[in-house]
């Protein structure tokens, strides 16, 4: 038997490590099984997770594991009795979580180990690559992929054959094909899950996509923020070195490549193509003007084509099954599958791998269970900042490029952010903004001061000092950065904003006319009182209170003095008895 | 190369293949805005403002680098295209900052180059000062002695001690060319052969006469007074303006070939409509010459005057039998010209009635000092309540006593009657110079104001009739100071212009940028005092009428001059940025934030860095890149916070750079100055 | 000019290894700032100036560059850095009382260093652990599913291994 931890991120952000810790400790030398590691199954909701393999099969998937429950999964593997971990066994509905999904980019996530070459050999690993270099020409390559209706995964959703034809026509000494993993969306980390948890799926995509091309070096842009994705793809790297899976004559095969990992250092604005090939060369990631496009003039002034870590995630899938098979899932415009990292006001959160044409319906109920607590739903923003709210009207759009860009959000990288009727979607809005003119890298003119303006109205708002024409004064503006902005991140920047005005209007029109926050959330907007019926003189507000705004004798029913009282919400969350009223 | 065509704003145009947009419309003479761009850098587009649409493309193009294809349709002015340039140029500017021009010259109402004449003064080149002001006022002699100088108003030169004497150094500058042996002529456009009638000879009419004169049009101006010259000649007493150097401006107008018909009155020698049947657009330049009347009983007796009727007389010559006692009500300019040409004519007691107390008189506080000194006794807070006569003669004033109450909507305090509190003054002549307005002979067929003025779109000066203008005192707010008369001619010249020559006539304020200063940014200036003009003595002043003023020796004048902080742009006749700001109404207003860090750095004392006025476009450091081959100049930081700041080692400080100074060439704002 | 001409000179034989081992390779520069980061803590100016001259890319340049990334810094930083993710998951799950929660207990605001050199506090863009937001990671190592008191629970056992050393 063995014992596998998954020891994604987020895994170790639950605690796989202290988990890990009380195991070791306990396995002894007599312990015939081994401790296995794996990466992010996409369960988030129920890290840390161990599972118990029999060989290849898995007998169980324990869940939420505590340091505390290592005595109990070791006493069950030695003795084979695992009614033992009955209480920690995931539930049949939570296992639905993985059930209904189709898993091809996220194929080997969370049931292999990361770190090892055979495991991912063992799994029909760089099948497809010798498939390639040994039976297929560049172009067979390219139209397999248009026969299979790969589209750019990252967000703008362009044909993924085109741009590697494009390569591929483009003269040029060298030509390089580039993997775009500066995953910036906040909310989004399917690219980094594929990263750790399936190194070499990355590798062997882009090992194809460079073939078909014509590529000579391949580089990865790894986001700064991703430590674990980095050693786990230099470990991969250097065990396909060893392999003669890259290098020179890969697989005894005329085709050579190399590949290297460029780490980011921290800038949203570098996930944009060209920022990225100006970051690559050592410079601030500020975009280029298009054209050249790249895969006429990219990285060093050649020819180069990038794609980002899911699109080719799914490359060697593709060429294992056949481009027809990936067809045969998805819409008329969009095919095969789309990861969906699913977070905020949702019971299960994590990976989604669903085929297009499902509904977000699907994805958020049928999936993640809907909403948190008993709050209503009241928006998925996807896309990032890039894109944008989604209500609950539009709840049955299908998963599609052009239907969700039809709400006037997109598709994105797939990050989709749930939000429950307390969620204020001015305030949303405003994060967002918070963020792109954060990110800005400051080049052009409609991003660099636009996004702060916008920002700057969006701010005023939420603290009830907007002014009338506030609405139109930010849809002018809006529109006239998507139309002027030099890069992908100003065009869309003010996507979250147009969106929440065209749904949530009454949401601005309630915090600038009536100076009033809906959902409560906008702490100027807020006003504190103690419900005297409720309140029973506990003193628990008052001492909490930092203000010193809270006074009453002990028990009998305190007061708050508004005009002391700076909204920080201290009291609320102290108070035992729910007596604290905000209006 | 392959032949590709394209239209351009409906203009066809060739080029070649693989070229831009931007270059192929430049060659073929349409200029496409833009900040950034520079043909022997590589491209960059930041500055979003050379957007232009192209026909069946979703998107807005960027014309530096979008490439030309054969029969693209473009559409530099789309509406689509031009929210995105206007907006982008609105958040520069609510992103800016600096001053495009000076207080001096944005106070004035002909916002008058101030900044550069006193330069010219500061310099000794009195001649080009005067072409530099006469771009405004076509009479600065007369103007610059009696204009109340609102430039002076806001100098900044107060926050280090005083404000410049700048009218008074103005007036130093064209009296110089006046008596030089080549005065300075502007030359007129070649003829248009267009026709244009000013009726009224003042201010607004020579002002507008002259520039339109200058465009190239025949104009003809009407006058009834026996000379040109409005109300400076009959209005404003010799002491202040002598009458022989207002003559030599107005000649000067004369000799551009402005044909001059004075003792032709509206409404009696001539009719508006024969006027506008003969000429392609009339002015009515007419001025306010009728004086408003007090409004007390005792009105209609022998020896009560208009004030301006006072003036006029005096000014024609003919010294009116005043008296020993006079009182002059009203606490304006035309009161303290009225009291003291009193004095001049004799008078031994000299009133003035106002009711409110000296602090709220409109009049210039340096008129009504130089009155007291002159004899003028000042009765503040009294208001005629009746006129007492004998034999319909004018024996006496009986006066109110008031006092100061509540502030009113705008602030000032309004007098109240003290109950029962009266006093008894004995006058023999008294004159009203409370106001004038407009006296509407000949203008039938004119709706006028409730005001009485004539009603003229402030836009351009365009009455309710096609084709005729009006301008000065008559219009809209009525009476006012010379100097907006003379701006108000002004536009009515370039609407005059732009009607004749069929363009637009819906002119809009510009937009200047402006920066927020305090007195400690001036803490390190020397303090110099303002120079003094000197005067003549006033017991001397009471007899004569002789100008009053000495005017500022050379000396006093060039170093006056050079006092100037030099508060506006020296880029600003050449800056793109206001350039392109100023095509169209912009408002950065409505997106006002805080902005970027402003800062100022010098290089090898011959480069000012204001990063204030940075627009971000990294021309200078692409070029210092690129071209120079040096790369010393950088962007630092991200997004709203990025600047641009030359990094040196700490040895060889600036030791890199070469004094090429292509940076500065460059900067399509005034961000960067060669200092010398 | 922005120069610190007081700071005592960095030991520049440290970063020997990292500029021979990029010597000549176009576009290293953000690689061998972050190397020059790792091994100083953060980018010295005189360091930047260093690799300038070493590297033949303008100062301006590198400054540039250093200045444009987030990732790098130019002050020192405490022994401990947290980071603060400011992502979309975490913001709806109410990540800023958490941060405001840390500010408030180590009494500095983001982007500062406390006064005894442990903790240095940075806002930080997503860190990809949106299913356990909020999130916080100190050097390298993620927590999830906080809150302002389990937070500040993390920083007492910090500063508490730290004062038993």
């Amino acid at each position: 038997m063995r014992i596998v931890l998954g020891e994604g991120s987020c895994g170790i952000a639950a605690g796989a490590g202290k988990l890990r810790n009380a195991l070791e400790a306990l396995i002894t030398e007599q312990d015939s099984f081994t401790l296995g590691s794996t990466g992010c199954i996409g369960m988030c909701f129920l890290e840390p997770i161990v599972d118990l393999y029999e060989g290849r099969m898995l007998k169980r998937r324990l869940v939420r594991v505590s340091p505390d429950d290592a005595p109990a999964i070791l006493e069950a593997v030695r003795t084979g009795d695992l009614s033992l971990v009955d209480s920690i066994t995931i539930s049949a509905e939570d296992e639905e979580f993985l059930t209904k999904q189709t898993r091809i980019a996220l194929r080997h996530c969370g049931l292999i180990d990361p770190t090892s070459l055979d495991d991912y050999r063992e799994s029909d690993g760089y099948q497809a690559l010798k498939k390639v270099l040994t039976s297929m020409t560049p172009e067979e390559v390219i139209e397999e992929i248009k026969i299979s209706g790969l589209a750019g995964r990252g967000g703008a959703g362009f044909p993924t054959w085109f741009k590697w034809n494009a390569a591929r026509q483009s003269a040029g000494e060298n030509k390089y094909l580039i993997c775009n993993a500066d995953e910036g969306d906040p909310g989004a980390f399917m690219d980094r899950a594929v990263i750790e948890s399936d190194p070499h799926s990355l590798i062997e995509g882009m090992l194809i996509g460079a073939y078909a091309i014509g590529a000579s070096e391949m580089i990865v842009y790894v986001r700064a923020e991703y430590p674990l994705a980095i050693v786990h793809l230099e470990e991969a790297i250097r065990q396909a070195k060893e392999a003669n899976l890259l290098g020179e004559h890969i697989l005894g095969t005329d085709f050579s490549c190399d590949m290297r990992i460029k780490a980011g250092a921290g800038a949203f604005v570098c996930g944009e193509e060209t920022a990225l090939i100006e970051s690559l060369e050592g410079k601030r990631g500020m975009p280029r003007l298009k054209p050249p496009f790249p895969a006429q003039r990219g990285y060093m002034d050649e020819p180069s084509n990038i794609n980002n870590v899911e699109t080719f995630a799914n490359v060697a899938w593709i060429l294992n099954n056949g481009g027809a098979a990936f067809a045969a899932m998805g819409t008329e415009n969009s095919k095969g599958t789309k990861v969906f990292a699913l977070t905020g006001k949702i019971r299960k959160g994590g990976l989604v791998e669903i085929p297009m044409g499902k509904t977000l319906r699907d994805v958020i109920y049928g999936i993640g269970g809907g909403i948190r607590g008993d709050k209503k739903f009241k928006a998925v923003q996807m896309g990032g900042p890039s894109g944008g709210c989604i209500p609950q009207s539009l709840l049955d759009t299908v998963i599609d490029y052009k239907a969700l860009a039809a709400t006037g959000a997109i598709m994105g990288s797939g990050g989709m952010v749930v939000m429950d009727e307390d969620t204020c979607m001015v305030g949303m809005a405003k994060f967002f903004l918070d963020f792109t003119a954060l990110e800005s890298c400051g080049k052009c003119v409609h991003c660099r001061i636009g996004t702060k303006r916008m920002q700057e109205i969006l701010t005023r708002i939420v603290e009830g000092e907007g002014k009338d024409g506030d609405i139109e004064l930010l849809e002018e503006l809006c529109t006239a950065v998507k139309d002027g902005a030099l890069c992908g991140l100003g065009q869309t920047a003010p996507n979250p904003v147009l969106t929440t005005i065209r749904y949530f209007r009454d949401e601005y029109e309630a915090h600038i006319y009536d100076k009033k926050c809906p959902t409560k959330e906008c702490p100027a907007l807020r006003a504190y009182s103690i419900d005297a019926d409720k309140c029973r003189g506990c003193t628990l507000c008052a001492r909490n209170c930092p203000a010193k705004a809270i006074s009453g004798e002990v028990k009998k029913p305190h007061t708050i003095d508004p005009a002391l009282c700076i909204r920080c919400d201290q009291c609320r969350s102290a108070c035992r008895f729910d007596a604290i009223i905000i209006e | 190369m392959e032949k590709i065509k394209i239209t351009v704003d409906g203009k066809e145009m060739f080029g070649e293949a693989g070229e831009t947009i931007l270059t192929i419309a430049a060659r073929n003479g349409v200029e496409i805005p833009n900040l950034c761009y520079n043909k022997n850098l590589k491209l960059y587009g930041a500055c979003g403002v050379c957007v232009v649409e192209a026909e069946n493309s979703p998107k807005l193009l960027r014309a530096c680098s979008a490439l030309a294809a054969d029969g693209m349709v473009i559409h530099t002015d789309s509406p689509k295209a031009k929210n995105a340039r206007r907006v982008a140029l609105e958040l520069i500017m609510s992103d800016h900052e600096g001053d495009c021009k000076g207080p001096c010259s944005l106070h004035c109402p002909a916002h008058t180059d101030v900044q550069g004449y006193l330069k010219q003064i500061a310099l000794g080149n009195d001649r080009e000062a005067v072409r530099i002001i006469k771009e405004k006022i076509p009479i600065p002699a007369s103007i610059g002695r009696v204009c109340p100088h609102p430039c002076e108003h806001d100098c900044r030169r107060q926050m280090v001690e005083e404000p410049l004497s700048i009218a008074y150094l103005k007036a130093f500058a064209a009296d110089r060319d006046l008596e030089s042996d080549t005065p300075y002529t502007a030359e007129a456009a070649p003829a248009t052969g267009k026709k244009v009638a000013v009726i009224g000879g003042g201010p607004a009419g020579l002002s507008a006469a002259y520039y339109l004169r200058l465009a190239g049009h025949t104009v003809t101006i009407y006058d009834a007074m026996p000379e040109m010259g409005g109300m400076l000649r009959y209005g404003i007493p010799e002491y202040r303006l002598p009458k022989a150097i207002l003559a030599k401006e107005v000649a000067a107008i004369a000799a551009l070939g402005v044909t001059m018909k004075n003792g032709v009155k509206l409404g009696r020698d001539i009719t508006l409509g024969q006027l506008r049947a003969e000429n392609d657009a009339v002015l009515l330049a007419l001025g306010a010459w009728k004086s408003s009347t007090i409004g007390c009983p005792g009105e209609e007796l022998d020896g009560v005057i208009g004030g301006i009727d006072f003036l006029r007389e005096v000014n024609m010559g003919n010294i009116p039998d005043i008296g020993k006692n006079v009182a002059v009500v009203g606490g304006g300019n035309t009161a303290m010209d009225a009291c003291r040409t009193a004095i001049r004519c004799g008078a031994e007691n000299v009133y003035v009635i106002y009711r409110r107390t000296r602090a709220e008189a409109p009049a210039e506080d340096i008129e009504i000092t130089e009155a007291i000194e002159e004899g003028v006794t000042f009765k503040f807070l009294t208001n005629p309540a009746e006129i007492i006569g004998e034999n319909g003669k004018v024996t006496a004033v009986k006066l109110q006593i008031m006092e100061l109450g509540e502030p009113d909507a705008s602030g000032r305090r309004s007098p109240v009657p003290v109950e029962g509190k009266f006093e008894i003054l004995p006058v023999d002549t008294m004159i009203a110079a409370i106001g004038q307005r407009l006296d509407p002979v000949g203008l039938d067929g004119i709706t006028l104001s409730r005001k009485g003025t004539l009603i003229a779109d402030e836009k351009n000066c365009l009455t309710e009739l096609d084709g005729v203008f009006a301008a000065g005192d008559a219009t809209n707010r009525g009476a006012s100071i010379a100097i907006d008369a003379i701006a108000e001619g002004d536009l009515a010249a370039k609407a005059i212009n732009a009607y004749l020559s069929g363009l637009p006539i819906d002119f809009f304020e510009p937009y200047y940028s402006k920066k927020e200063v305090t007195p400690e940014m001036f803490a390190d200036r020397e303090k110099i005092a303002r120079a003094e003009m000197s005067v003549k003595d006033p017991a001397y002043r009471r007899g004569n009428f002789e100008s009053v003023i000495n005017g500022f020796t050379e000396e006093q004048a060039r170093s006056e001059a050079k006092r100037c902080l030099e508060c506006g742009c020296h880029d600003y006749h050449d800056c793109k940025l206001i350039r392109y700001a100023d095509s169209e109404p912009i408002c950065p207003e409505r997106f006002e934030g805080p902005k970027h860090e402003c800062f100022t750095e010098q290089r090898l004392e011959v480069i000012e860095r204001d990063q204030g006025k940075c627009i971000l476009c990294n021309l200078c450091v692409r070029v210092c890149r690129e071209e120079v081959g040096k790369g010393l100049l950088g962007l630092v930081g991200r997004g709203f916070k990025t600047v641009i700041r030359p990094e040196f080692a700490d040895s060889d400080a600036m030791a890199g750079c070469g004094d090429c100074r292509r940076c500065a060439e460059l900067c399509p704002t005034g961000a960067l100055k060669i200092l010398k | 000019m922005g120069s610190t001409k007081q700071a005592p000179q960095s030991d520049f034989t440290l970063l020997e290894n990292v500029l021979s081992e990029y010597a000549g390779i176009p576009g290293s520069l953000i690689a061998i700032l972050q190397k020059a980061q790792d091994i100083y803590g953060y980018l010295p100016r005189d360091v930047m100036h260093h690799i300038a001259g070493r590297i033949g890319v303008p100062p301006a340049e590198v400054v540039g560059v250093a200045t444009f990334y987030s990732q790098f810094r130019l002050t020192p930083i405490g022994k401990y850095l947290i980071m603060s993710c400011q992502g979309t998951a975490c913001h709806v799950n109410a990540s800023e009382r958490v941060s405001a929660a840390v500010a408030s207990y180590l009494n500095i605001k983001h982007g500062e260093t406390t006064e005894d050199g442990l903790f240095t506090l940075e806002h930080v863009a997503c860190l990809g652990c949106c299913s356990l937001a909020p999130v916080i990671m100190i050097n390298g190592e993620a927590y999830g599913n906080l809150t302002p008191e389990s937070a500040i629970a993390v920083l007492k056992d910090i500063q508490a291994k730290e004062a038993a050393k």
